[in-house]
This record gives C-alpha cells, structure tokens and sequence, in this order.
C-alpha cells in the first residue's frame, strides 16, 4: 500500500512538473495579439526602409573590415610565420594561433554570407501583407548578425593573443625590452 | 513502301538538316550559353562573391566609400630575424591591429524590436 501511495504521487509530481513546463514553453511561443500584429503592420515599411540601409552599411563594413582582417593573415601573420620557420626558429605557438585565426576568418565569411542572405529574404517580404512572417525574419537575421558579431570579437581576441605570443618570442632579440 | 521509297526518303533527311542546320545552332548556341551563365551565377550566389560585390543595386549609397588600400605591402616573408625586423613587424602589427579593432563591428542595437517599432505594445 505504502509503495503505491509513493509510486501515485511520484507520477503525480511528474505530471505537475509536465503540466508546469509546457505551460512556460507556450508562454515563451505565445501566439502574437491582434495588437501586435497591428503595430508590425503599420511601421513594418519604415522598418524595412532602415533595414535596407543597415544592409547596405554593413556590406560595406563587410568589405572594408573583411579586407583588414585578410591582410593582417596574408600580409602578417603567414609571412612573420615563414621566416621564423625558414631562420629555424621555433615558432609553433605563432603557427598555431594564425591557424586558429584562419579558422575564424572562414567563420566570419560564412556567418556574414548567412546573414546576408537572410537580410534579403527579410527586404524581399511583403510585410504588409505578411507581417507574422517578417517578424519572424526579422527575428532570424537578428540572431545571424549577432553570430557575425560574434566571430569579429573572436577575431579581435585572436588578434591580440598574436601580439602577445609575438611579444614572448621576440624577447629572446631585444633582451625583454618591448 | 517500296524501295525507291525509301531511298528518297533517307535522302530527304541531310537536305532537312541542311535547311535548318543555321537555326539548330543558333538554338544550340543560346542552350550552351544560358547553361554556362546558370551555373556562372550558381558559382557567384554560392561562393560569397555576391555579398562582396558593391556594385549591385542598393550599394550605391555606400560604394565609393569602400576601401581601396592596397597600399600596405606587409611583412617579407625572406630575411633574418633579429631586433630591427621584429621591432618592423611590431609597427606594422600595432597598426593593423589597431584599425581592425577599434571598431565593434556588427554590434549594436541596429535590429532590436524597439528600434524597429515592430515590438509588442504594451497592454496599459
């Protein structure tokens, strides 16, 4: 009798707990009101005009960025890499950040291509007529462009970890002096 | 069918080939050439090249502005190591680093709800 009285209110609990956290999944998905609906509607055109500047600015910065960070990789990093390896001098920690940094370039471009291709399927809705649907966009580029946002902050840190491995191993020309 | 029949009939066909021959390859010609265009545009859209590419329509607002220095020749990739090329290095580095870091990129509140005037309205 005892077991069953523990077996009933362990499924019990179970069930509490299910009922509990659907509950605060739907709450999270709640569908959007009338009102809501209303207000995307009526500034989504507004919305779109800025948001088709953000795109032409970012494709720029996209550029000019993308163009400093290839040339500190090609014109930097690749070559310093070869002459310590060509004077015979150990420079595998260097090697082993560039590679890393060669990693997160590749993440960039690709995070940044995502991206961009969500911004144009975003311009591309009409929202006046679909104003579910490009909220729902604007949501999907938001988080796109965060991940672009992203490896930048992992290529800066990357950068600066160079300098610092690059600072060690020069110490051993200039006696510690910086 | 007869055998003079068909003796006029097989030499009918390279005289219809001949008449058409100039049409056939016109036609051949736009085939091959909407195909390679296809997959030009396929490599183009694919390979991230479209996203680089400024001159397409609504870049125009910001297409002078891109960068075009192609001044900075960067470190040789030949030579000794020794204090004077380290402390070179470390210049062109630190400028480098510094112009790609300075700015946040992609940062920012850009695409927020609020910013856009597209979040929920409040319920008072």
């Amino acid at each position: 009798m005892k077991r069953v009285i523990i077996f009933i209110s362990i499924v019990a609990t179970a069930m509490v707990a299910g009922i509990i956290w659907q509950g605060s999944v739907k709450a999270d998905n709640a569908p959007m009101t009338e009102a809501h609906i209303a207000r995307i509607r009526a500034n989504c055109v507004d919305a779109q005009s800025t948001l088709s500047q953000l795109h032409a600015s970012d494709a720029l910065l996209r550029v000019n960025r993308g163009q400093l960070y290839e040339s500190i990789s090609t014109k930097l990093m690749a070559p310093l890499n070869s002459r310590i390896s060509l004077n015979r001098l150990d420079g595998v920690s260097l090697v082993a950040i560039a590679a890393t940094y060669e990693g997160q370039l590749t993440y960039f471009r690709q995070s940044y291509q995502q991206y961009e291709e969500a911004m144009s399927d975003t311009l591309k809705i009409n929202c006046t007529n679909q104003p579910v649907a490009f909220y729902d966009s604007v949501t999907d580029t938001r988080a796109k462009r965060k991940k672009v946002h992203e490896s930048t902050v992992a290529l800066h840190d990357t950068i600066r970890n160079y300098k610092d491995e690059f600072e060690a191993f020069a110490k051993q020309f200039d006696g510690g002096s910086q | 069918m007869s055998e003079e029949e068909t003796v006029a009939t097989v030499d009918h066909l390279p005289d219809r080939w001949s008449r058409h021959r100039f049409m056939g390859l016109v036609g051949l010609t736009i085939f091959v050439a909407l195909f390679l265009v296809s997959v030009a545009l396929a490599l183009y859209n694919s390979s991230g090249a479209a996203q680089l590419d400024l001159t397409r329509p609504g870049y125009q607002s910001v297409r002078e502005q891109a960068g075009h220095s192609t001044s900075f020749d960067g470190f040789a990739a030949n030579g000794p190591l020794n204090k004077e090329t380290t402390d070179q290095f470390r210049t062109l580095y630190d400028t480098q680093a510094e112009k790609a870091t300075n700015v946040d990129s992609f940062a920012g509140n850009a695409m927020d709800e609020q910013t856009l005037s597209i979040d929920a309205p409040s319920e008072n």
